[in-house]
């Protein structure tokens, strides 16, 4: 059971310290890289390395409350910088890093969006990005004071006495309620949204979730998710080291090419916890093939946490199915709801059982209402189990009045680790935060003997993978095209069974009719998207004036949707 | 040389016009017009099919660009009638 020892750390400093010198041998951090070395860094050598990047950085002349984004790929330096902008009262931000197919402008845009919101004081990257990046420095004067490569820094052997007094006069004058982190809610580059969150806000989390889950000291975490995701940075990272346990990181990118590395690596290492979006489930069970199951022994694993997009019982059972073979425990099975507004989770099912699953009458769930049934027209959902330790959950009217247990409405969240508000964003944080500490999440559920079910989005986010995409960026992309009639575009996610996800849909107007004018203009759609990083899956071209306008005059995403769905209209052209 | 059975492998699994699509050895997945990380998969094996070969995880992680595809569909297709 979860009972930590060392209870009077108030800083993520003085909890890693407290483990550097406590367990200094124990792994803290496994590197893993299918293609590479594996580096493992214990508590003792890692928080060395920090307090050598903390001086580095302090002569750069990074100060207490500076905001430090990190692009960096995969890259066994990146935690002890990571610690080491945390030892000395900075803020580490950690960034997506560009994927080449972003259009390097759109990037620059997003960076200064990023810069006018977060206020990035200090940029950390790699070199590779210098020519992208730089100019925003000298030319614009977006971020304030530089632009430096730590991969490439020779630091110091050893810092002398009068170098670590300093530093520890600096993390003597840190408290439990000095920001710790920024984190961004996912969502298109350029409009996420600043979190701040506190040393307090984190501890209170990890001992909070740590409970949920009964973290012990013998439990091991892998995952693969990237560290500027809440999940991967809050579950897989920080709750690890602030418990004195060993993490494992693999490189998102090796995983998504080859994810039976995520096995191979809970295999050989023991681990016991991993966190993925649902995606992750079908992909595994559908793509994993049985030789390359040989080695694969899945006994340790007690917890194989499904959160980020809407969790489908048929994703469960499919992964259930495929690995029970090799050792996975169905009642590994398990469940979160979880937002970076909250640090994390505000439910857990319960743990070493798997989540509960009911079924509910599918027309009256679409008119907002939760009958349990057995009848043919029944959807299966799963729950994402009750609030932990000082969270609260409920279900409110457009009035955000509390609703009873039998309707389906926006998900209200209370948290003790709740952010302060988006930073410098004061008109987004009163919509969506109450005076009485309320969060209003913008996702639709019920409650259900007390268990939370999860079912969809009030707004037209499109989640794909568990990265939360605005259609708006994608129709503004879109209706640039040439031949694409401007302003006359919707973007919506289609459900894609078989990969257990949302895919991008679009829907243009075209004067176009012939089928190599329609196939070509069907390719820059799909490239348009490229350009800001989505894939846009599914095109339908449709001829002027087919979108139908909802009553604010622009078309109506949810209406023509269901045109497309409804498959009847023969004026609709499709790229599939 | 990319074959065009690659390509049009490639391109039927993306929904692609052929003749649309410029592909070299050099070309990498994400300059390919939809090849993202959830269509990845889905194109490995539509390949497999295709060729009736079996592709290791680690092989394709090793592949940088398409004509490293081409080099391992070769490797596995040697001596097959």
């Amino acid at each position: 059971m979860f009972n930590l020892i060392d209870n009077e750390s108030k800083t993520l400093w003085s909890r890693w310290e407290y483990f550097a010198r406590t367990q200094p041998m124990k792994d803290a951090v496994i590197h893993w890289s299918a293609t590479g070395r594996n580096y493992r860094w214990s508590y003792g050598q890692l928080l060395k390395s920090a307090n050598k990047y903390s001086e580095r950085l302090k002569q750069l002349g990074v100060k207490k409350g500076d905001v430090c984004a990190l692009i960096i790929r995969h890259n066994p330096q990146f935690y002890p910088l990571y610690l080491g902008i945390v030892g000395i009262g900075a803020l580490p931000a950690v960034l997506a890093y560009p994927n080449p197919r972003l259009h390097h402008e759109k990037f620059q845009q997003g960076l200064i969006g990023m810069s006018e919101r977060s206020g990035l004081n200090w940029i950390f990257a790699e070199r590779e990005l210098e020519r992208i990046i730089k100019p925003l420095i000298v030319y614009r004067g977006k971020v304030n004071s530089g632009l430096f490569f730590p991969l490439e820094w020779e630091l110091k052997e050893n810092i002398n006495a009068k170098e670590l007094e300093e530093l520890e006069e600096i993390r003597n004058s840190t408290n439990e309620n000095d920001p710790v982190l920024l984190q961004h809610s996912s969502g298109t580059t350029g409009l996420q949204k600043p979190i701040v969150l506190t040393h307090k806000a984190v501890l209170d989390h990890v001992n909070n979730y740590g409970k949920a889950i009964q973290l012990s000291d013998n439990d091991i975490a892998a995952s693969w998710l990237p560290l500027y995701h809440d999940m991967g940075l809050i579950a897989a990272f920080h709750l690890p080291l602030a418990s004195g346990i060993t993490t494992i990181q693999i490189d998102p990118f090796e995983w998504v090419l080859a994810p039976s590395i995520l096995l191979d690596v809970i295999s050989k290492e023991k681990a016991t916890l991993t966190w993925l979006p649902n995606f992750a489930y079908n992909l595994m069970a559908d793509k994993i093939k049985e030789d390359e199951l040989e080695k694969v022994s899945l006994g340790s694993l007690r917890m194989v946490v499904n959160c980020s997009e809407k969790i489908r019982a048929d994703s469960h059972e499919k992964f259930h199915k495929k690995f029970s073979n090799y050792g996975l425990n169905e009642n590994a099975l398990t469940t979160m709801y979880a937002m970076a507004e909250t640090t994390l989770a505000i439910t857990q099912s319960e743990p070493e059982k798997r989540a509960t699953e009911i079924m509910v009458d599918r027309n009256e769930l679409s008119r907002g209402f939760v009958e349990i049934t057995e009848n043919e027209k029944k959807s299966i959902g799963v729950s994402s189990g009750k609030p932990i330790n000082d969270c609260e959950i409920k279900i409110v009217n457009d009035r955000r009045e509390e609703v009873s247990e039998d309707r389906v409405r926006e998900i209200a969240v209370k948290s003790v680790s709740m952010f302060q508000g988006y930073r410098n964003y004061p008109g987004k944080t009163a919509e969506v935060l109450d005076d009485k500490g309320w969060f209003y999440t913008g996702d639709l559920g019920f409650i259900y003997k007390d268990e939370l079910y999860v079912i969809g989005r009030i707004k037209d986010i499109i989640i794909v993978a568990g990265n939360n995409i605005y259609p708006e960026d994608i129709e503004d992309a879109v209706g640039k095209i040439e031949n694409v009639i401007p302003g006359r575009v919707v973007a919506f996610g289609e459900e894609d069974e078989e990969l257990g996800t949302e895919q991008i849909s679009v829907i243009a107007e075209t004067k176009f009719d012939n089928e190599i004018e329609l196939r070509k203009l069907s390719m820059d759609i799909v490239k348009a998207g490229m350009s800001i990083d989505v894939n846009i899956q599914n095109v339908y071209l449709v001829p002027p004036r087919w979108l139908i306008k909802s009553s604010s005059g622009k078309p109506s995403r949810k209406t023509n949707k269901q045109r497309i769905m409804d498959n009847i209209d023969r004026n609709v052209w499709s790229n599939r | 040389m990319i074959s065009e059975r690659l390509k049009k492998i490639i391109c039927n699994e993306l929904n692609l016009g052929v003749e649309l699509v410029e592909m070299d050895e050099n070309t990498e997945a994400n300059e390919v017009p939809g090849w993202d990380s959830l269509n990845h998969a889905n194109i490995i094996v539509a390949i497999e099919k295709d060729y009736g070969v079996r592709f290791k995880g680690l092989e394709i992680l090793k592949c940088k660009n398409i004509g490293d595809l081409q080099k391992l569909v070769d490797s596995k297709t040697t001596g097959q009638k």
